[in-house]
């Protein structure tokens, strides 16, 4: 704010909506209200995941290129899975408790009252939950890629130990090495996290749509929830409606589908985060397609979100 | 000059849920304050006070009417530089300690650097949270959290402040000092709108009044011209003897056309007022 917005001209510019600082502060604001909420804790459940899934003992088949394969395929899995349930979680109970307690609490009067456009809170409360939920997947990230090249490590030794007994070759020895690094930690592996990320981003911004017009916690909980299985189950069913037969789908079931498709991405494009765990690539084009396509959807809730804020009274 | 508050013909009407006629809160206020006034809204609870004053804030939109402050339309996002809001009963972040909270307020209006850290120190200590500055907001008492609403109104230092009920909750000296502090801003030039029911603080520190009955403004004027009696003249003596009262007693009986109603110490009157106005009212 420049000291000459004074007196006599009592609209400055910086109150125009989209303010970086004004949508930075709030952001980080709800960050921190979140961390103070203690949100972190549940990194410890996933170290405890992390540590069962590390539990299993490498078996020995005989093979050598399948030795210890599994206990990599387990860590990514159970790693992954625990990751999609968090981020799930986190996005909608912390999206739904923020702006029905900033209502109830009649904070949110006190904020309004000072020069911030409604769009500006809105999008600083959605940045804030996103920033919260991509630090705790990239902590878990770091967890996971620390976990799983230590056991990489011990995987690539027995192997060689068992390849060297059974007399391989020294090239089908690279090849399997080679193999088994694909079930490390690798780019694609992170990317999948990223998918991850990208999946509870558009929860994320779906509850707080729901949160503008339900002022119960409970409500838009529920109601995140049942859209985020409705979601699933439609993309399942709409490709197998697709790859099927295509009579099946009545016109009450393509009116839910297209109603599911306006609200939601297409969740089928979040299976790659499975083919991953698989140790499938995970290329650069279709994580970019899965960043625009999210983006497209997080700013269309973020805009409707607004449209039915802006209109709201307290 | 521009009025600081210029409210008219405002109406807000609230739709209840299984009630087929809406609720009139605020029914046809105007009201016009000018700047460096202290304006003082009193009237029974549920009688629109709150309500004028979201309305005011853009919080709620009117039904019919307009409200501007420094000319600017309330439902603008720019009318709200200038103004510091104390809502009733306020309530902030409750992980947020006393200096986070207004260094939070402070941000959000544009100010930040060595000149928030300043200001921030400067409302803590004007509102007598020094020694809490670090605390949680969640440990605070409801006094306490009143005043941090005050600072936190005051923090872009507003041309305007609009306070609904700064001293509920607050003990009598804490009442007091937000007193001194209304005086204190008025002397610097700054509007203050406030509704109160302490009715002995709004007749210490307003200027003018205006008295709202289930939503209509049933009085309102300079606190001089409500409360003075025309056909009344007080006479106030300091250190006067029994003697002195006798022979002043004389003279008004001798007179004839005088009558002495009373004599004794000046009471609250705008009290009297206020229960006219609306318990004795009859029903319009
Ligand atoms: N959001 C709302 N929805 C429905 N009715 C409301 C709402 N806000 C206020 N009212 C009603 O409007 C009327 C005026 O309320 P308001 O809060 O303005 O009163 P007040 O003068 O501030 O009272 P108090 O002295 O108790 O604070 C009340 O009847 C109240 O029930
Ligand atoms: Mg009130």
């Amino acid at each position: 704010m420049t000291a000459t917005a004074t007196a006599g001209r009592s609209v400055p510019p910086s109150n125009r909506p989209l303010n970086p600082r004004r949508v930075g502060v709030l952001m980080f604001h709800t960050f921190t209200q979140l961390v103070r909420m203690k949100v972190f804790y549940f990194m410890g459940f996933f170290a405890v995941i992390l540590l069962a899934s590390n539990l299993f003992n490498l078996q020995s088949f005989g093979q050598p290129d399948m030795e210890g394969m599994d206990v990599l395929r387990t860590i990514r899995s159970w790693s992954l899975g625990a990751m999609t349930l968090f981020s799930t979680v986190l996005a909608i109970v912390a999206t739904a408790l923020l702006l029905p307690k900033d209502v109830e609490d009649r904070t949110l009067y006190t904020i309004l009252a000072k020069p911030v456009p409604r769009l500006d809170y809105l999008t600083g409360k959605l940045l804030g939950v996103l920033l919260l939920l991509f630090s705790s997947l990239f902590l878990m990230d770091l967890l996971m890629s620390g976990v799983l090249a230590l056991r990489m490590h011990d995987v690539v030794n027995s192997q060689l130990a068992a390849a060297a007994k059974a007399n391989w070759p020294a090239d089908q020895i690279a090849a399997m090495r080679v193999q088994t690094e694909a079930q490390g930690v690798t780019w694609s592996l992170h990317g999948a996290v990223f998918a991850v990320f990208l999946r509870s981003a558009v929860m994320a911004s779906a509850a707080l749509l729901i949160s503008t017009f339900s002022t119960s916690t409970l409500f838009t909980t529920i109601i995140g929830f049942l859209l985020y299985f409705i979601g699933n189950f439609q993309a399942d069913a709409r490709h197998a409606a697709l790859g099927g037969t295509g009579e099946g789908t009545g016109p009450l079931a393509k009116a839910a589908g297209l109603g599911i498709a306006v609200i939601f991405p297409d969740f089928q494009l979040f299976n790659v985060i499975d083919s991953v765990i698989e140790g499938a690539a995970f290329p650069l084009s279709s994580l970019g397609m899965l960043t625009g396509v999210t983006a497209f959807y997080v700013i269309l809730h973020l805009f409707v979100s607004w449209l039915v804020f802006s209109g709201k009274e307290f | 000059m521009e009025s600081a508050v210029e409210i008219r013909h405002l109406v807000k009407e609230f739709r209840l849920p299984g009630h087929k006629t809406p609720l009139r809160a605020v029914d046809d206020v105007s009201i016009t304050i000018a700047p460096g006034e202290v304006y003082g809204l009193i009237g029974p609870n549920g009688s629109g006070k709150s309500t004028a004053m979201k309305a005011l804030l853009g919080l709620v939109a009117p039904t019919a009417g307009t409200c501007s402050i420094f000319g600017n339309d309330s439902l603008k996002v720019d009318s709200r530089q200038e103004v510091g809001f104390l809502p009733e009963n306020p309530y902030f972040y409750k992980h947020l300690t006393g200096a986070e909270t207004l260094r939070f307020y402070g941000k959000l209006c544009g100010l930040r650097g060595p000149s928030l850290e300043k200001k921030v120190g400067e409302l803590l200590e004007l509102v007598d949270l020094t020694g809490a500055r670090d605390r949680r907001l969640g440990g605070y008492s409801k006094g306490m959290l009143q005043r941090i609403g005050l600072a936190q109104a005051l923090v872009q230092e507003p041309r305007l402040v609009i306070l609904d009920e700064p001293t509920a909750g607050v003990d009598p000296i804490g009442s007091r000092q937000i007193r001194d502090l209304i005086f204190e801003l008025k002397g610097r030039g700054i509007t203050v709108f406030l509704c109160s029911h302490l009715l002995e603080q709004v007749q210490e520190v307003c200027d003018r009044v205006g008295i709202i009955f289930r939503g209509r403004m049933v009085k309102e004027g300079s606190l001089d011209d409500l409360l003075s009696i025309d056909d009344q003249t007080e006479v106030i003596l300091r250190n006067a003897s029994p003697e002195l009262l006798a022979k002043v007693r004389e003279a008004v009986l001798a007179d004839g056309a005088a009558e002495l109603i009373r004599a004794g110490k000046p009471k609250t009157t705008l009290e009297r007022l206020f229960l006219q106005e609306t318990l004795d009212r009859k029903e319009p």
